[in-house]
């Protein structure tokens, strides 16, 4: 099954058939992702303005055997739509194919292209009286089919899911060329496999989709969004617990916040306002949404009060406005920016039990002292679902240059001890290609067979992501 | 001393306004509203004050519709002592003009006596920029508008204001009525303890006629509109594409 390069010759061919405006030779922008780690290859550049145009790329490569690797907004983490060496491929970016198509408030449903900017999204529901959920920090870069693509996750998971829950359906060009025209506006089909379950989380080893049907849920009228700091990650557990015996699913995020998350931010001077008085070793950032009069900032002050009583919060203030909220959200989001501006030895995006996280840190902790008592650990993320971002950093003034030895060693004790707790080694940013390894260390053998079948069947010659997951 | 500072309920600074279908005003309906950000900041400057131990004793007061009470309650909890709110709307649409204010505002500061009055410079709402200098009229007090620096002393206070092209000191006597600008302070947010405090803090219902003052609209609005819409922008290939662009379609060169 080797696949042939997207050779001059075969860009000419395809400028020829598509239209030059659609094919371009890759920018640099192509090739780069957002940790600089991983630095990309591509035969050329594609930009359909439509399905048919899709369609009628995948053909030709197919035909050709010439590799795919589809692209979105280019946020991955996983090195899934960049490609480093092997046979260049074509960089099938969907930038183009950017229409909300339909927003529909009765039926509760928008239609959006995959190239839709999320954050586009979010404001076209918001215009219609409604919510679109998917939330993360990249939101103003990613697009819709990279977030379907990779299944993310996000802040709001905790209230309503991730991509997946959030997706009625798919329009797709599947390896061959064909068009899957899923676009379904039904809450209830059950009429044999269903496909979009396939292209959603593939990473886009099994098609391009150009175009979803997305869930919508009522908008909260009301919002409050709490800061507050904690003894530890288990009354952090404890807190969320609490929180939800009052407010029951009202409660939409619920983040852990690592003491050394905003030292960074403070070191490498990012933009950000701590709230308190007093820093903790630990903090959370907590949101709850409801309909109108649900007199939820009163629920969620006598809710803290109490949490406070039981010694599980320390102190906290409670957003009085917008600009107060952002100023909190500011806070978590800009956490990755002081990450990237240190630089990380090594990065993990894991998930264990929900009950589990408190010991999991406890578990971890020791293990990375024994390695390198320096190395530094930035544990924070969406702890309402159990995902930690378990970073490690190097030393202040070091380089994570001199800590290479350290990494492999280090990634190999975080993900060994994940699978003791019975945890994830990717819970959100997908394997694409960075954790390739990891999936064929970790994954149950039997499901890694029948992904390989399934990949098998549905593009025999390989060509949609060659080298991501499978 | 005393200081009293008003705080406006308005709709939230970070929120979309839409104009109503009949362009009779902005749809506040299920509208996230929050304390007017100038207002905050006045709040600040007084706790500020009374941290330094300038002054005793801080009193909010909220003219508007019965919710204001939530506006308020967040003047406490940032660290007033006590609050008035005087009902004079029953709908949320209903914003009185800023002579009924200052009027209302006057009665608040005889019955008060404080020292001083910190407002903010102007409501985000309407824009109006015209109650602290009304109630100075009214009172017969120095005003101090668009401060960017407050000090008080000796029973005076010194005053930075930011005006075009540059800052400029006045010192006024006390009482007087200071307006506040954007760049004074940074607000201090809410904490659980305080909020919890705030609750138990005296908050005191009056109703516009228990001060005889006439509310009755002077304006009249005519027509809200939303802003013309900004139509999304190309991108050009080249330098003469876009004198080319400047020349034919916009007509600009
Ligand atoms: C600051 C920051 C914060 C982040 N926070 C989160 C978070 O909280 N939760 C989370 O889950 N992720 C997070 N991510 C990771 C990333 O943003 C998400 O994975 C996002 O969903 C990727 O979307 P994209 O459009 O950028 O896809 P890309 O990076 O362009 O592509 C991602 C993968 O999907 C494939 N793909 C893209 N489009 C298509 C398509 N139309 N059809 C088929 N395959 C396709 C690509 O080939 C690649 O394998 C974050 C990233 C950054 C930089």
């Amino acid at each position: 099954m080797s696949l042939n390069a997207a050779t001059p010759e075969f860009v000419r061919t395809l400028t020829n058939q598509i239209g030059e405006g659609v094919i371009s030779p890759p920018t640099p922008a192509y090739l780069e992702e957002p940790r600089h780690r991983y630095t990309g290859i591509g035969g050329c550049l594609a930009r359909p303005r439509n399905t048919g145009e899709v369609a009628a790329i995948v053909r030709l490569c197919n035909d050709n055997k010439v590799g795919i690797v589809p692209y979105g907004g280019g946020t991955g983490l996983v090195s899934g739509q960049i490609m480093e060496h092997g046979p260049a491929p074509v960089i099938l970016s969907l930038e183009r194919m950017d229409a909300i198509r339909d927003v529909d408030a009765a039926d509760n449903i928008l239609i959006a292209e995959a190239g839709a900017i999320l954050a586009n999204i979010q404001l076209a529901a918001a215009d219609a009286n409604r919510l679109f959920p998917l939330s993360l920090a990249s939101e103003g870069s990613c697009r819709i089919g990279g977030n379907l693509s990779t299944n993310a996750g996000g802040v709001n998971v905790l209230r309503y899911g991730n991509a997946r829950d959030l997706c009625l359906g798919v329009e797709a060009v599947l390896p061959d060329g064909s068009i899957l025209s899923g676009l379904e506006r039904l809450r209830k089909n059950n009429t044999g496999y269903d496909l979009r379950h396939l292209l959603i989380g593939a990473e886009g080893t099994l098609g391009i989709i150009t175009a979803a049907a997305l869930k919508l849920s009522p908008r909260p009228v009301e919002v409050e969004t709490a800061f507050a700091t904690v003894p530890n990650p288990q009354a952090a557990l404890d807190l969320l617990n609490h929180l939800r015996d009052d407010l029951g699913d009202l409660i939409s995020a619920f983040e852990l916040i690592d003491l050394n998350g905003i030292l960074f931010m403070e070191e490498t001077g990012v933009d950000h306002t701590y709230p308190l008085a007093e820093k903790s070793k630990w903090q959370v950032l907590v949101e709850c949404g409801g309909g109108v009069d649900a007199r939820l900032k009163a629920r969620l002050e006598h809710a803290l009060h109490a949490a406070a009583e039981r010694e599980l919060i320390l102190d906290a203030v409670i957003a009085q406005s917008e600009g107060q909220r952002k100023s909190l959200w500011q806070i978590r989001e800009h956490i990755p920016i002081g990450n990237r501006k240190i630089g990380s030895v090594v990065s993990h995006d894991i998930s264990v039990p929900v009950s589990r996280v408190p010991a999991f840190i406890e578990a971890a902790r020791p293990l990375i002292e024994a390695i390198d008592p320096d190395l530094r650990i930035n544990s924070f993320g969406h702890l309402g679902d159990g995902n930690l971002h378990y970073n490690i950093f190097p030393p202040m003034g070091r380089n994570r240059g001199d800590y290479d030895n350290a990494a492999k060693e280090v990634k190999k004790t975080i993900h060994d001890l994940v699978a003791q707790f019975g945890g994830s080694f990717s819970a959100e940013h997908g394997v694409g290609r960075a954790k390739v390894g990891d999936l064929q260390t970790y994954g149950d053998p039997t499901k890694l067979a029948a992904m390989r079948a399934i990949k098998a069947a549905l593009d025999p010659n390989g060509i949609m992501n060659p080298g991501a997951v499978v | 001393m005393k200081a009293l500072v008003p705080v406006k309920r308005v709709i939230d600074y970070n929120v979309k306004a839409r104009v109503k279908a009949d362009g009779s005003g902005v749809d506040l309906a299920n509208i996230k509203m929050s304390m007017n950000p100038f207002d905050e900041i006045a709040v600040e400057e007084a706790i500020r004050l009374k941290e330094a131990g300038k002054i005793e004793e801080i009193v909010a007061v909220s003219i508007g519709v019965k919710q204001a009470q939530e506006t308020l309650r967040t003047a406490l909890a940032m660290g007033a002592d006590r609050a008035i709110l005087i009902v004079a709307a029953d709908d949320v649409h209903q914003d009185l003009e800023p002579l009924a204010v200052a009027k209302l505002l006057k009665a608040v500061v005889d019955s008060e006596a404080p020292d001083i009055v910190i407002a903010g410079k102007q409501a985000i709402d309407n824009d109006m920029n015209a109650t602290g200098q009304m109630l100075a009229a009214l009172l017969g007090w120095p005003q101090a508008t668009y401060a960017s620096e407050l000090l008080v002393e000796d029973g005076s206070a010194t005053v930075t204001r930011e005006v075009d092209g540059g800052l400029q000191t006045i010192s006024v006597q006390l009482p007087a009525i200071v307006t506040v600008d954007l760049r004074l302070n940074e607000p201090r947010y809410a904490s659980l303890p305080n909020i919890m405090k705030a609750k138990k803090k005296p908050l005191e219902e009056k109703t516009a006629a228990d001060f005889g003052v006439d509310i009755s609209p002077r304006l009249e609005i005519v027509t809200t509109t939303e802003p013309p819409t900004r139509s999304a922008g190309v991108r050009v290939g080249s330098v003469n594409d876009l004198v080319e662009k400047l020349k034919n379609e916009a007509g600009v060169v």
